[in-house]
């Protein structure tokens, strides 16, 4: 496998990030420009205007208070100080030893071990586990997880994933919108019949891009992700010093998981172990297989 | 000709950039280092803030365990009179040795063991522990890059020209130290 530097990783993952929002903004106005362009061409001016608008004030919410949203979608709470101490205790030591400030620290009902973090930078970012994984896992277990949590925030891999979640999400209703205004509008295009050759490519243009956006940013999710786990784990236990106390959670997390999480596709990949498994997994498996992160682990 | 002076001019910049950089770094990864050392700082003083409570807890159910109780308290007091965070520190590993022994305590009195309270204190004592060595770990991690930068090339050559060349040491756990507080659930 390929060495990465740590250092290398944060300075790709904030040009990443830059990038991601460039690309999600290029790819709404086109969208917009092309649907408004079909159906009601007259207006397309104000039309680009207002959506150049609200487009900025997405990307600018979703990199602000993209945590937020991940959070509520999953349903998280505030953690217990006193119920959950070892929890709490474990976070703000392992964010200690990795240098950073003390995260958020949340708790989601799940029976699934699982957990994930999220937020834009090392100073506003949260931490989240499933109250299975408090239940199942051993003190060194959870140690071992928070650990990969933390070094996924020390190295601004939540910054991305955070994005890439709001945002994937947003592709999804977009096309979605789309798709469905296209079923009403078709109708009205037949009756007008206006230079019938130039609407109907560019229909075609934007049906492609409303069905390959999802796709395609699934598709880079998914690439994404998987690379950052393996340094996720070895970062972690360089700050924890065990890696066992990761590689026993992760066996756990392969007998107890059933893999059917009630959390929306779009925030799969924040979470250390997929908590949806499907039959595509291999083209869209946001996680590289456990197997795999266990061999890694035990050999360190 | 805007060649001739050009070619110059880029190359003094591209120098003058890469000592900056350096600097900066040097700089950048010993400060580190003092947050580290204030790090370590604030748990010590946090375990001591949890010795009169402890105390107060105990005393309530043991009321013959004077002594120990006494030892830890001015174990605490020597710990707070300390000058600087390295005098802190040793005088914070007798402190983890009263601790220890007021929690032994607890073995002989089932009531005392049971108590809300003292499981409360022992819980924050573990958390405490640990933030300890974490913060340690970070101090030695601080440690390591900062010697790292400073001592090889070309780190090295700026370092010997800022006079910031001399290895930071660090940490080590004495003997008593390595055995751990003792803590049952």
């Amino acid at each position: 496998m390929e060495k990465v530097n740590i250092y290398d990783q944060i300075e790709k993952n904030k040009r990443n990030s830059i990038l991601l929002g460039l690309i999600v903004f290029i790819v709404l106005f086109a969208l917009v420009y092309l649907i408004s362009q079909i159906f009601v061409p007259e207006l397309a001016f104000i039309i680009l205007i207002f959506s150049f608008l609200l487009i900025v004030v997405d990307i600018y919410v979703s990199y602000n208070y993209g945590d937020q949203i991940v959070l509520k979608s999953v349903n998280a709470k505030p953690a217990d100080e006193i119920k959950n101490r070892y929890f709490v205790d474990t976070v703000e030591g392992l964010a200690i030893a990795a240098g950073i400030s003390k995260p958020k620290i949340y708790i989601m009902e799940s029976k699934d071990i699982n957990a994930f973090a999220c937020g834009k930078d090392p100073k506003h970012a949260s931490i989240c586990i499933t109250t299975g994984a408090l239940e199942n896992l051993k003190r060194d277990e959870i140690e071992g997880v928070i650990g990969h949590e933390m070094s996924h925030i020390k190295n601004y891999d939540v910054r991305f994933a955070t994005l890439i979640a709001v945002l994937v999400g947003l592709a999804a209703i977009v096309s979605f919108m789309f798709l469905r205004s296209l079923r009403f509008g078709s109708f009205r295009n037949e009756d007008e019949r206006r230079g019938g050759g130039f609407i109907l490519i560019m229909i075609i243009v934007a049906i492609a891009l409303a069905i390959f956006a999802p796709l395609v940013t699934r598709i880079v999710q998914a690439a994404v992700s998987r690379r950052r786990e393996f340094l996720a784990d070895a970062s972690g236990a360089e700050l924890t010093r065990y890696p066992d106390g990761l590689a026993n959670a992760l066996e756990k997390i392969k007998k107890i998981n059933e893999g059917k999480m009630n959390v929306s596709e779009a925030v799969s990949h924040l979470f250390i172990s997929d908590p949806n498994r499907s039959p595509l997994d291999n083209l869209f498996a946001t996680h590289p297989p456990l197997e795999e992160r266990i061999k890694i682990l035990r050999a360190m | 000709m805007v060649l001739e002076w050009l070619i110059p001019i880029v190359i003094i910049v591209v120098i003058a950039l890469i000592v900056v950089y350096y600097l900066n770094k040097i700089v950048v990864l010993s400060n580190r280092i003092d947050n580290a050392l204030a790090q370590i700082d604030v748990q010590l003083k946090k375990r001591a803030d949890l010795v009169p409570n402890l105390v107060e807890t105990v005393k309530g159910y043991a009321k013959h365990e004077k002594g120990i109780m006494e030892a830890a308290m001015k174990a605490r007091e020597n710990m707070l009179k300390a000058g600087n965070v390295q005098e802190r520190m040793k005088a914070g590993t007798a402190l983890a040795a009263a601790l220890r022994s007021v929690f032994a305590i607890a073995e002989n009195y089932p009531q005392l063991k049971a108590s809300e309270n003292f499981k409360l204190l022992q819980e924050q004592l573990e958390g405490i522990e640990n933030k300890i060595a974490y913060s340690r770990q970070f101090y030695n991690d601080s440690v390591l890059s900062f010697n790292n930068t400073i001592t090889t090339i070309p780190g090295a050559w700026f370092a010997s020209i800022f006079g910031r060349n001399k290895p930071k040491d660090f940490l080590t756990i004495e003997e008593k130290e390595k055995k751990p507080v003792k803590v049952e659930f």
